[in-house]
């Protein structure tokens, strides 16, 4: 309550019209009931605070205390009907009979209040009910807790159902890998599979095939695929998508892992050097092909050489270039001297060709 | 030290330039100057165009003019023009119209080199006329019998921006040149580079091998003047490789993996 400076602030606003209408003795305590009733109900505050001031005119201190406690006592029923008595009550007290006060507020008490057995009936369901709520919002945290658990199981089992899926496609294609892979590498390989199928299925079946490339193609030794594996683990361990694209060489980490790990001279370095000797060798355009690539060489003619995709039987790159070179040579003079001239279908020319040369049959 | 210098009109050879014929270069050659006719010798570089031309001077005692062409070579530097000394405006030959005049032997090397104005000039020359006009100074050169028009340009550089023209090529009794057989050659490199005849045979060997790689790489194979020079290096004791290396590899290309096979040719045969 404010009403400028000399009067404070004691919860609810009052007119300053309305105090100046109170004699100024007994504007203390004019504010004091006015704010001991708005504790009960602002909205009754606000109603008793406009009729105190005819009351106290009167100079009647026992009809004010009378008028409040009439008004509260309707309160403890029901607000509302309150601040209708604490509007209605002074002007009955006007009336010729004083009783008629009295009976005015007894009646609309007990209509407010109702029956008492269905009073306690409600106290009672509001007891539970108040009860109950209190259950339920200490009983909110661990449903939310139940739903994350909920949603983790659920995740897990999609994840283990994917698992098993990709566990038994890597069960279907694992023999026909290990048919393919050369047998010096097959422990390296089982092992190293091993690692990656305890950490991911589908991780593995990536690996498998990817390692049997590295391994059969030389592109890496058995101690290679072990760090190549390792470094691959680590990655899945950050993150499944990004590690299972290591494995399958779908990233350039994968790919420079694999540079980095690579022993002895690549093919592909030296192809251009190796292509133009052998040309110059014996005089025809010479292909250089690496083994890989052995299922494309008929496309290519018989103008080819085919070499290891690397050279890795000497410690330095120039003695394994020297290796790569002799290996040229021979090539480029089997294409020379037409070694590789010869077919099964020019047989009869061939025969012919030798009688008339030799004389005689054949 | 001194240095003996002659004009281009009197420089004549006095001692017989080597030069080892390939096949009937020289009768042709000899013909065709009896007849008066123009001869273009066509062929790679290095392969002896020039040598052969000096050969012929020789053997014909015609003076020599050698022009050099190159892409701003203007008609004018080539028949003349007028020049300002001191105070006068006189007018000073080309050096075609020295070569004309003077009745040897003109050689316009790598002519399609120069602007195509320039080799128009030259046409006159060329056919039953035999004369050089001086348009700026109003005169004609009537060529002597024994003044003959000699060029030369290899076929291998052309391109559409840089061809003879029919019309000048249909002027030219032709030769052609190219590398000579293995044996010829290396007499050659042993007779010009004074190496073993081994060394020689090895030097030839390596240049039949690098030239596999025309088409494939290589504009040109190994000239026969570069075997030479490789010969001439090993006869100075340096090393055969590095020899090869300096005057083989590098020369012919820039291309890291080309020189790293030659090498590996070359490392064949030393």
């Amino acid at each position: 309550m404010s009403f400028g400076p000399s009067v404070g602030n004691v919860g609810m606003y009052i007119a300053r019209e309305m105090l100046a209408s109170v004699p100024e003795e007994d504007r203390p305590r004019y504010l004091r009931l006015v704010e001991e009733i708005a504790e009960l109900k602002y909205q009754l505050g606000v109603e008793v605070a406009r009729q105190l001031p005819r009351l106290l005119a009167e100079h009647d201190t026992d009809l004010v205390q009378t008028y409040l406690d009439q008004v509260k006592s309707v309160a403890a029923s029901g607000w509302k009907s309150s601040v209708e008595v604490a509007k209605q009550l002074p002007d009955l007290y006007d009336a010729p009979d004083p009783a008629m006060a009295t009976a005015y507020v007894d009646i609309v008490t007990e209509a407010t209040a109702g029956p008492a057995e269905a009073d306690e009936d409600t106290k009672l369901l509001a007891s539970e009910l108040e009860d109950l709520e209190r259950e339920i919002r200490e009983m909110e945290p661990k449903i939310q807790r139940a739903q994350e658990i909920k949603s983790h199981l659920a995740a897990k089992d999609r994840r283990d159902e994917t698992r098993r899926k990709h566990a038994v496609d890597l069960a279907a294609a694992l023999p026909s890998v290990l048919a393919r892979l050369r047998p010096k590498y097959r422990p390296v390989f089982l092992m190293e599979i091993n690692r990656v199928a305890a950490a991911d299925s589908e991780a593995a079946l990536e690996a498998a095939d990817t390692l049997l490339d590295l391994l059969n193609g030389e592109r890496l030794s058995a101690e290679g695929a072990e760090e190549w594996v390792r470094r691959g683990l680590d990655v899945l361990e950050r993150n499944k998508e990004v590690g299972r694209g290591y494995f399958r060489l779908g990233s350039k980490y994968a790919l420079d892992v694999v540079e980095e790990l690579h022993e002895g001279l690549a093919l592909k370095d030296v192809a251009r050097v190796l292509k133009l000797y052998a040309t110059a060798l014996c005089g025809r355009d010479v292909a250089i092909r690496s083994t890989l690539e052995t299922y494309a060489i008929e496309a290519f003619g018989s103008d080819h050489v085919v070499l290891p995709p690397d050279m890795r039987y000497f410690e330095d790159d120039d003695t394994n270039f020297t290796a790569y070179k002799v290996a040229t040579a021979h090539g480029a003079g089997r294409i020379e001297f037409g070694t590789y001239d010869f077919r099964i279908d020019e047989i009869p020319d061939l025969v012919g060709g030798l009688e008339a040369r030799y004389g005689g049959s054949l | 030290m001194a240095v003996d210098t002659q004009r281009v009109e009197d420089f004549k050879l006095d001692k017989e330039p080597y030069y080892l014929p390939v096949g009937n270069e020289v009768e042709l050659f000899e013909a065709a100057y009896n007849a008066h006719l123009p001869v273009m010798l066509k062929g790679p570089t290095g392969c002896g165009k020039t040598r052969f031309v000096e050969h012929m001077s020789w053997r014909l005692s015609r003076t020599l003019v050698t022009v050099a062409c190159h892409e701003d070579l203007t008609a004018s530097d080539l028949v003349g023009k007028y020049t300002l000394r001191g105070d006068e405006t006189v007018w000073q030959d080309g050096p075609l119209t020295i070569a004309v005049k003077s009745g040897g032997i003109a050689y316009l090397d790598e002519v399609v080199e120069a602007r195509k104005d320039t080799t128009v000039v030259i046409h006159p020359l060329t056919d039953d006329r035999r004369i050089l006009p001086l348009e700026k100074k109003g005169e004609i050169v009537q060529a002597p019998d024994d003044f003959q028009l000699v060029i030369s340009y290899n076929p291998g550089y052309q391109s559409v921006l840089k061809d003879l023209k029919h019309s000048t090529k249909q002027r030219f009794v032709a030769l052609d040149f190219d590398y000579p057989s293995a044996e010829l050659e290396e007499e050659i490199v042993r007779n010009e580079a004074g190496v073993d005849a081994e060394t020689a045979a090895r030097l030839v060997k390596i240049a039949e091998k690098v030239r596999n790689l025309r088409q494939h790489g290589l504009e040109e194979g190994v000239s026969t003047r570069l075997l030479v020079y490789a010969g001439q290096l090993i006869g100075k004791d340096i090393d055969p490789v590095a020899a090869c290396q300096a005057t083989i590899c590098k020369p012919i290309t820039d291309d890291q993996d080309m020189q790293r096979s030659i090498v590996e040719i070359v490392a064949t045969q030393f």
